[in-house]
């Protein structure tokens, strides 16, 4: 069976004053229709641009999308003329944006950002589009949305915008919406409704639903796939189940392991994976995460990883990713945290 | 909306009595050198009766806070007076005179607008570009040349070598009596030109920089990602945003323009407002000089009050008198 979208070894650059920037660096992955792909790393690592390089919308002159393919139903999005491309924006490929304060233009309604892409797409009048935008925002659970329809952004709350940034990406009924960080700019509160929402907008209309988030809480409960990035780079990729019970990237588990628990009882202790990501411009040679590895070799610093099939599905970018012996001792180090004895 | 319009209008009471106070201060005597009766009636002896006459007349024996109030009495009755120099009324003169600045104004407000928001958003469109690099660099030249030299070297250039190099056949009148054989609105090209240059060069400037940072905003990105066309986005989106400290601008440089451009009328020996003041300043016609300044004062505060309250219909976040929820 053909993906709904297929990405194979995408590589995006960006030139800048002190060299090239390899936001993206080899990226490949699959997703079929209804499914959530969840895209998980540190800031910088490469997740928003894996985004905006499918939507074809990495800001040029200076970043280009260098290498690879985006299979969009069997076509590659990366060979298609802007018009083509144009054409799936906003209609078959639709993108919610991390923070809703400043994605809606402050000087239009509400209701008219929302008509703008059924009049393009659909070709509806701009009352047609009015009307369909009302419908929208009730869906997405605004209250009265006739006459907030006829509101600007500014008198919209944050949850409120991003609903309205949801009801937008959905005008046009997409196959694959793209969701940003859809709610790190919001408080926690409203952050699980939102994610709610998106869940039952899922429901309803079988889009296929990429979540980039740096939050691996957020992901757990809703993604059937995870991409874990690090420094531009797919480190490990997987089902969901595989990724949180039986992860093989140090790098995952220490992400893993970072996540505050309510489970052990050692209040206040977080088990942070030490030092910085690495600069995009001086990436560390061979693997990228070597300095920060606790379980580093000598192959880590000069080789490259290659991406290694654990089992069919689950694929881990790690020297080791087919040594059980290896996987074993990360297993223990990780279930016993360095710091309880001390504590 | 209302309510802040109508307290604007009010505050406008204070800053007319505070103008008008200045006014006169400046004309007591001793301040400025200068004898009124003198100034009137020119170096000639003249009969003590005469004096006396005049005196009366221009209720120059009156304490100055006395004049004062006649002043204004009259004002509010739309009186400014009788110029010392040409015995019209100053209301008289300056309804002449205003149709002419007001046609100068006009005309060059559409040139500051058309060239100036074009090369602004090109500029922007095509950043770094030659032409933006060539824009930029002549926006900075003119915003630095003194108008009245920049007005002398379109006259000596269109009006007379221009002349001279094509034998009569091509050339620009320099000035507004220069010559009958020009169609009315001619004579306009070079005065407007001159009179918009260093606001054209402003606006490209504001327009160039309005335009890049909106278009770095996120709701741009928003915009590209809907499937809109760039042309769209740039245009509707974009630009909506960026107009919005442009039209403050070319507001403001309307009304100073509408009240008169004394550099580039006396340069065009242009029959306007501005010039009309000039003349005056020169002849210490004091009724004409405060008549002037007032009127310019007033149109002032009403141009920036219709800018002011066009902010509103630019931008909805702006809602004067604690519409905000």
């Amino acid at each position: 069976m053909s993906a709904l979208l297929e990405v194979n070894g995408l590589a995006t650059h960006f030139t800048t004053r002190d060299g090239v920037v390899k936001a993206v660096d080899g990226v490949s992955f699959r997703l079929d229709a209804g499914k959530t792909l969840a895209v998980v790393g540190e800031s910088g690592s490469g997740k928003s641009v894996t985004a905006l390089s499918i939507m074809r919308l990495v800001a040029k002159p200076r970043g280009n999308i260098v290498a690879g393919e985006v299979l969009f139903k069997g076509d590659d999005l990366l060979k298609m003329d802007d018009a083509r491309v144009r054409d799936l924006r906003g209609d078959r490929i639709a993108m919610i944006f991390q923070d809703p304060m400043t994605s809606l233009n402050p000087v239009f309604r509400v209701g008219r950002q929302i008509g703008e892409s059924l009049m393009l797409h659909k070709g509806m009048s701009r009352k047609e589009a009015f009307e369909r935008a009302i419908e929208l925002l009730d869906m997405v659970g605004i209250p009265n949305p006739r006459d907030r329809a006829r509101d600007y952004p500014h008198q919209f709350s944050g949850g409120m915008r991003q609903r309205a940034m949801i009801a937008m990406a959905l005008a046009c009924d997409p196959d694959i919406l793209i969701a940003d960080e859809p709610t790190t700019a919001l408080d926690v509160t409203i952050q699980a409704q939102i994610l709610e929402l998106m869940m039952e907008m899922q429901a309803r209309t079988g889009a296929a639903i990429i979540m980039i988030t740096h939050d691996l809480g957020v992901v757990a409960d809703l993604a059937d796939d995870v991409m874990v990035m690090y420094a531009g780079k797919q480190v490990e990729y997987g089902p969901s189940d595989a990724i949180f019970y039986d992860p093989f990237h140090p790098y995952t588990w220490g992400l893993l392991d970072s996540l505050p628990r309510h489970d052990v009882d050692e209040k206040g202790v977080l088990h942070p994976i030490t030092g910085q990501p690495p600069s995009l411009i001086n990436v560390p040679p061979g693997c990228a995460f070597h300095p920060r590895c606790p379980f580093a070799q000598e192959v880590c610093e000069t080789d490259v990883p290659p991406a290694l099939a654990v089992t069919d599905a689950h694929v881990s970018a790690c020297h080791f990713s087919t040594d059980p012996e290896f996987r074993r001792g990360v297993a223990v180090a990780c279930a016993v945290p360095e710091g309880v004895e001390s504590a | 909306m209302l309510r802040y319009a109508v307290r604007r209008i009010l505050q406008m009471i204070p800053v007319f009595i505070g103008v008008t106070i200045i006014l006169f201060v400046l004309r007591a005597p001793g301040v400025l050198p200068g004898d009124p009766v003198r100034m009137i009636t020119g170096e000639r002896a003249i009969p003590e009766s005469l004096r006396e006459q005049i005196i009366e007349k221009h209720a120059l024996d009156q304490p100055l806070h006395m004049q004062y109030v006649i002043y204004v009495r009259n004002l509010l009755q739309g009186d400014l007076g009788e110029s010392y120099q040409r015995g019209r009324p100053v209301v008289d003169i300056f309804a002449e005179k205003f149709p002419n600045t007001l046609r100068l104004a006009v005309a060059a407000i559409i040139v500051e607008i058309v060239l100036g928001l074009t090369a602004g958003i090109v500029s922007a469109i095509r950043q770094y570009s030659f032409l933006d690099v060539l824009l930029t660099l002549s926006t900075s030249v003119l915003v630095s040349v003194p108008v009245f030299w920049l007005g002398m070297l379109f006259q000596i250039f269109f009006g007379i070598r221009l002349k001279e190099w094509t034998n009569d056949a091509f050339y620009l009148p320099i000035s507004q009596m220069s010559s009958a054989q020009f169609p009315d609105w001619v004579h306009l090209i070079l005065p407007a030109i001159t009179l918009a240059s260093v606001s054209t060069a402003y606006v490209a400037r504001i327009m160039r920089s309005q335009m890049l940072e909106a278009m770095g905003q996120d709701y741009i990105r928003t915009a590209e990602a809907k499937g809109l066309k760039r042309r769209t986005v740039v245009y509707r989106h974009a630009l909506k945003n960026a107009m919005i400290p442009v039209v403050t601008f070319v507001g403001i440089d309307f009304g100073v323009m509408m009240s008169g451009a004394i550099l580039t009328e006396t340069v065009f020996s242009w029959p306007g407002v501005g010039r009309e003041i000039f003349l005056a300043v020169g002849q210490r016609d004091w009724p004409i000089v405060m008549g002037g300044v007032i009127i310019i004062v007033v149109i002032i505060m009403i141009i920036n009050l219709i800018v002011d309250l066009s902010y509103a219909l630019l931008d909805p976040r702006i809602r004067y008198g604690g519409g905000a929820e």
